[in-house]
């Protein structure tokens, strides 16, 4: 479907329940008492929370950190679709369209999984069944025996023509950067072209993915600066941002305070001073690509306050969720792997 | 939208049908018109209103039952609208 429909959104309806939902995910206290606990007290503490059904559903068969993460991701793919059943018109299109980057995740979990050789039934419960993909596409992906199979499955999707175009140079270098580079920019060209030159009611969607984009560019240079790896920026640009042109971005993502500098020059820059600052502290790429995600998600919320009867609120519940989930799994896997408090803290984006 | 056109022709037909009444009388069926037809946008603004409003509230209701008291008590907020106009027929 290229068009936008034009019916009646229902945003009143959808932003009152994604409100509510917001309003009971986990709180700092919450990642406190988190933090404090053993794996197995973790997945109680699940269980008497939001995530109780999916705990209880998985806890024969899964128990530790298993039964946390498969439960994660149960419950956050269970709220995605709740969404998309609640929602109608417009809002409905624009968050089928955002929601396939659930298929752009699960397309890499394949990828690597297939890559690395994991268990078919291991690579499946990674996946968030919150995209298009249906069950038997994914299970197709999983239990692919080489990378190629995995490319050929996705022929007909709309990652297709870019993994096909990709594959050449994967067999050269044997890496996955080229194929996993190609998904998401299948990703957003599709979104970006299919959303662009719609009227009104899309014009906060495409300000939403704006930030996204210029966030995710911002990123990945960094990313390239610090790898050492001798890899074109350009290459992973993503067009569709408004903030950088591929040709500065590289410049800029060598020099931090000259990158911070422009981000708030520019009209991120009222809405996320705190954040900026936070950049400007951050030591590590860790603590930078954290306080990149914190200055996203901040916002996002900015918009959802901005614009309440729009699908932003709905992008910033999205988002946030997505954070809690992460938060969680982190907390999990370090308390797993005897994390301190403190090291657990920093992997942590609390907003 | 309904009452707003029902409101209109009930005020319209006594003019339509007396053809030849007196300046005074003519004066208050269009003063009547007049306050008839503010009743029904009022009426229509008020549903327009509900409409937003209504919807909000029962998302709000289907995830938390404890909202009842506030969700019946912003809905029909709109609808004082409805009754300051209705005022305004008695004062003319």
């Amino acid at each position: 479907m290229n068009v936008i429909s034009r019916d009646a959104s229902n945003y009143a309806y959808v932003n009152a329940r994604v409100k509510s939902r917001r309003a009971v995910l986990f709180d700092e206290d919450d990642y406190r008492t988190l933090m404090r606990m053993g794996t197995s007290e973790i997945a109680r503490f699940l269980e008497e929370s939001e995530y109780e059904a999916e705990v209880n559903d998985l806890g024969s068969r899964f128990s530790g950190v298993d039964l946390v993460e498969y439960a994660l991701n149960r419950n956050l793919a269970k709220h995605f679709d709740d969404l998309l059943q609640w929602s109608q018109g417009t809002l409905r299109d624009l968050l089928v369209r955002y929601f396939r980057k659930f298929d752009a995740w699960n397309v890499k979990t394949a990828l690597r999984g297939v890559y690395a050789d994991t268990d078919p039934a291991e690579i499946e419960q990674d996946f968030i069944r919150a995209g298009e993909l249906d069950d038997d596409t994914l299970s197709v992906l999983a239990e692919a025996d080489e990378v190629r199979t995995v490319v050929d499955a996705l022929s007909e999707t709309l990652f297709g023509d870019a993994l096909d175009d990709a594959y050449g140079e994967y067999e050269e270098t044997n890496s996955l950067v080229p194929l996993e580079n190609a998904v998401d920019l299948a990703f957003y060209d599709r979104l970006l072209k299919q959303v662009q030159g719609t009227s009104a009611g899309t014009r906060e969607f495409v300000k939403f993915l704006q930030a996204d984009i210029d966030f995710r560019n911002v990123r990945n240079a960094v990313r390239l600066a610090r790898s050492g790896a001798n890899l074109d920026p350009a290459e992973y640009y993503i067009e569709g941002g408004r903030l950088f042109e591929p040709s500065e971005l590289d410049a800029l993502a060598d020099n931090w305070n000259e990158l911070v500098a422009r981000l708030r020059d520019s009209h991120y820059g009222n809405e996320l001073a705190d954040e900026l600052d936070e950049l400007d502290e951050a030591g590590s790429l860790i603590a930078f690509e954290h306080a990149l995600d914190a200055a996203l998600l901040s916002y996002s919320k900015h918009l959802s306050h901005v614009f309440p009867l729009s699908v932003c609120p709905v992008l910033g519940y999205v988002l946030a969720k997505e954070r809690e989930v992460d938060n969680v799994r982190a907390i999990a896997r370090g308390r797993e792997v005897g994390l301190t408090e403190e090291e657990i803290e920093e992997e942590l984006v609390i907003l | 939208m309904f009452e707003f056109v029902i409101a209109f022709v009930n005020a319209i037909a006594p003019l339509l049908n007396n053809a030849a009444l007196a300046p005074a009388e003519l004066t208050g069926n269009i003063a009547t018109a007049g306050a008839a037809l503010g009743v029904g946008v009022a009426a229509l603004g008020a549903g327009v209103a509900e409409g937003g409003i209504g919807a909000a509230a029962v998302g709000a209701l289907a995830e938390d039952e404890e909202f009842f008291g506030n969700a019946i008590l912003f809905t029909v907020l709109p609808e004082t609208l409805v009754i300051l106009a209705i005022v305004v027929i008695f004062i003319i």
